[in-house]
């Protein structure tokens, strides 16, 4: 450790560690392997979820698509049946329009955190949410309503509320790199890293935790609920696995990162995919992408037509990391 | 081909071409490639715009005459006109004729004059010609003839009689008569009102004057009408004064006088709505080393191929890349965060014309107040373009007050704040509340404080006087700036933010 570690690393030390930047994952491998027309395949939440649909996966429930002001003046009768639900905008990225609905009470909606959203909040989201206020470029956009998932017990107890997802990177095919995102009292219930959530890196052999980081720092315990955080296992990894390497073949992206959630009684299912991953999940798993990213062009070269199974053997043989020292 | 050697030749290619045209320009064709020490010249241009009729047209603008003193290049330029130009003893007019017109037409005409020459409006001298009669009759001549009286007890030679006269009219607190001579020569003579009064005022007390027509040489003004001076005669010479500052002797370095002798500035026959417009531009390349230049066809290459009231435009407009240069490099290197990715490079053409402090304090007075009341709009639940809508009108009227503001508290310049561009400020407010209220109020200004740190780099970068004239003379070394930015598109280092963003890693 010298002196100005304290404040950065070098660039020839990042490159050491085989950190990929921002630059160098747009250069190398966004831009050469996501062609532009696919993009609007994982953008457009709907379009993704009916090709998976096709394929067999599951994905949370749709229970209303609100394309109009029509539509958003009846949301309260198309909603009366379901106790707990989802607001998102189609062409959402990065967990911006979200709502999440617990319970409904008196003609009021109640968030997890126990705020209660009235039906005229509700619908001034909804308009929001089809004027474009979240999705990219501020276009036009329509609202799905979902399932809301109810994460697994192993999954919630690393998680100060909030529902925990799993992020999977892939390139060609292969399965490089895995990390769980859990919420704090800081984030306030959203898994978005920068705001204070805790990305927790996954043995992609294994599907155990081995590395937990809160702002770019390490940590083995839960800042606020004082949980072990290294070390457990995360249900139905083959699953995960399988799924995400379905998510490759249908996009046809070649760079991708698939997100998914547990659910205490459907398993894992898959929320969405992401063309533009972002590289906090090196920090999660102390692993420069690079060294999963490299090793992969490689086989890809050698064997290009591996089928997926074979992909997701090779990634799990080759990227075993262990559990760091707590 | 590899993409890798594509983009290298593209690059050798556009460095290539744009420093091999600023050689040739710079070497063979003398245009010197430093901003040196060469003196300043004035370029003042003419234009003289009308709507033809149809009918023949004729257009006889009156010229500087050499007379006075003033010497340097002259050149028209119109196309389809027949062209001369008349010179008798005092007098120089340039002649436009042609068939048959109609529609908008523009004639132009040209002088540079080296900086720090004669103003144009040195006294001349001349045999002696009484003053005209009055043609004032009933109570305006009584009014006239009262304010003369109270002049003349208290002065008595032309020059403080001259300063007396103007002074009186352009005091504003005058006395009855004075209030009433004004009014009717606002009615006869509009905006030159005051100035004709100031003319037969003195022309009454037996001092001959007359109009001159000058031009401010202030290049910020852009296009300019021309403004009424007056010419009085001292007894030997006619001298020009500006009547606003009726005791100073006009400065060469501020004043070029365009045409004196009492004759119209415009003769147009053929033609309405006519007006001249005068744009005046300090060069820096000397006279003689653009000879060259004006034959070859490397002209283009220069803005100075263009009429100067459009060439007043480029000079921003080839700032801009190199603002767009700045922003690529701070967030694709250095990885600085910003609202909207060329929102600072407008914000930087502002703070060239604001002083950067009062710039700053202004945008963030704006850029406050703006998110108070985006959020007290929020609770209107209103939709994204209604609600920007609102955020423009919100912006302009804070604009206004500011302006007001600091013009009541004595601080100049407080309508600078109009330069900055309205609807891009607000939709940074728009913006930086939808950031706040996502990811919080610390990002939200991050992203503010780090547009204002790209803006002011690229404000820096931009007021450079040796990159400013390279940009406006050797334009072709833009080129050498886009291969720049190509090779920047394909850097795949870090970027600097990098270095400190995974400064923990390796260490478990």
């Amino acid at each position: 450790m010298r002196w100005w570690h304290r404040w950065l690393r070098t660039p020839a030390e990042l490159r050491e560690l085989g950190v990929v930047g921002i630059n160098m994952r747009n250069a190398r491998y966004i831009l050469p392997n996501n062609q532009r027309k696919l993009y609007r395949l994982v953008d457009d939440k709907l379009q993704t979820k009916a090709l998976a649909e096709a394929e067999g996966l599951s994905v949370p429930k749709t229970y209303a698509v609100v394309r109009s002001p029509r539509d958003i003046s009846r949301i309260d009768a198309t909603l009366a049946e379901y106790g707990s639900f989802v607001v998102k905008p189609s062409r959402g990225s990065g967990g911006k329009g979200v709502l999440v609905i617990d319970g409904v009470e008196h003609g009021h909606y109640i968030k997890p955190s126990g705020a209660v959203v009235t039906g005229d909040d509700l619908r001034s989201h909804l308009s929001n949410v089809l004027a474009g206020m979240f999705s990219l470029g501020g276009t036009r956009d329509v609202a799905l309503v979902e399932y809301r998932v109810r994460p697994a017990k192993v999954l919630t107890e690393l998680s100060y509320q909030g529902a925990p997802d799993i992020r999977v990177v892939m390139l060609h095919g292969y399965p490089v790199m895995a990390m769980l995102r859990a919420a704090t009292i800081e984030s306030d219930g959203r898994a978005n890293l920068h705001q204070g959530a805790l990305g927790i890196g996954l043995d992609l052999a294994t599907g155990k935790t081995i590395r937990a980081v809160h702002h770019g720092s390490p940590l083995t315990i839960h800042p606020d609920s004082k949980v072990p955080l290294i070390g457990v296992q995360i249900p139905d990894w083959e699953e995960i696995l399988h799924i995400a390497s379905i998510c490759q073949v249908m996009t046809g992206l070649g760079y991708l990162g698939v997100d998914l959630m547990i659910d205490e009684t459907l398993g894992p299912i898959m929320i969405e995919v992401n063309a533009r991953p972002g590289l906090a999940i090196q920090m999660a798993n102390g692993v420069g992408l690079m060294r999963r990213l490299e090793p992969v062009v490689d086989q890809h070269l050698k064997n290009p037509h591996a089928s997926p199974e074979e992909k997701v053997e090779f990634s799990k043989r080759s990227f075993r990391t262990v559990a760091m020292a707590s | 081909m590899s993409t890798r050697w594509k983009l290298w030749i593209a690059v050798l290619c556009l460095v290539g071409l744009g420093l091999g045209t600023a050689y040739h320009k710079s070497v063979n064709l003398g245009v010197p490639f430093w901003r040196g020490e060469q003196v300043r010249d004035w370029e003042i241009e003419a234009k003289v715009s009308f709507l033809a009729t149809g009918k023949r047209v004729k257009a006889r603008l009156a010229l500087p005459a050499r007379k006075a003193g003033v010497g340097g290049v002259m050149e028209a330029g119109s196309l389809g006109y027949h062209y001369s130009t008349q010179r008798d003893a005092d007098e120089a007019t340039a002649l436009w004729t042609a068939e048959e017109r109609s529609g908008e037409q523009s004639l132009y005409f040209r002088i540079r004059i080296p900086e720090g020459s004669a103003s144009g409006g040195e006294p001349i001298a001349d045999k002696f010609d009484p003053a005209r009669e009055s043609y004032l009759t009933g109570s305006v001549a009584e009014a006239a003839k009262t304010i003369i009286g109270r002049i003349t007890s208290v002065s008595k030679d032309p020059e403080s009689l001259f300063a007396a006269v103007y002074e009186q009219v352009f005091s504003g607190d005058g006395t009855q008569e004075l209030a009433l001579l004004s009014r009717h020569y606002s009615k006869e003579h509009r905006d030159q009102g005051r100035i004709r009064m100031g003319i037969d005022l003195l022309e009454m007390a037996g001092i001959p004057s007359r109009v001159a027509y000058g031009v401010k040489l202030e290049p910020e003004l852009g296009p300019q009408s021309p403004v009424p001076l007056v010419e009085y005669y001292d007894g030997a010479y006619w001298k020009v004064r500006d009547p606003m500052a009726p005791g100073a002797v006009l400065d060469a370095g501020s004043w070029f006088v365009w045409h004196r002798g009492g004759g119209p500035l415009l003769d147009l026959t053929g033609g309405e709505s006519s007006k001249v417009v005068f744009t005046v531009v300090s060069e820096r390349v000397p006279l003689s080393s653009l000879t060259n230049l004006e034959h070859s066809p490397l002209l283009i290459s220069t803005i100075l191929g263009l009429p100067q009231a459009e060439r007043a435009v480029f000079r921003y407009l080839v700032l801009i890349p190199l603002g767009a240069f700045v922003v690529v490099l701070l967030r694709n290197i250095v990885g600085i965060q910003t609202l909207g990715t060329f929102m600072p490079v407008l914000i930087a053409l502002a703070l060239l014309e604001i002083p950067p402090v009062r710039a700053i304090v202004m945008f963030s007075v704006i850029v406050a107040f703006g998110l108070w009341f985006r959020f007290l709009l929020s609770r209107l639940n209103l939709l994204v373009v209604p609600r920007v809508a609102a955020c423009v009108v919100i912006v302009t009227l804070l604009m206004m007050l500011m302006s007001v503001v600091a013009h009541k508290m004595g601080m100049v310049g407080g309508g600078q704040i109009t330069l900055f561009p309205m609807i891009i400020l607000a939709w940074t407010i728009e913006r930086m509340s939808l950031i706040w209220e996502e990811e919080g109020k610390r990002s939200a200004i991050v992203q503010v404080c780090g547009s204002l740190v790209v803006a002011l780099i690229a404000y820096w970068f931009m007021s450079i006087g040796q990159v400013q004239y390279w940009a406006f003379y050797f334009p072709e070394l833009l080129l050498v700036l886009l291969a720049a930015i190509l090779l920047i598109g394909r850097y795949t280092g870090y970027r600097l933010s990098e270095l400190f963003r995974f400064r923990s890693f390796g260490h478990a």
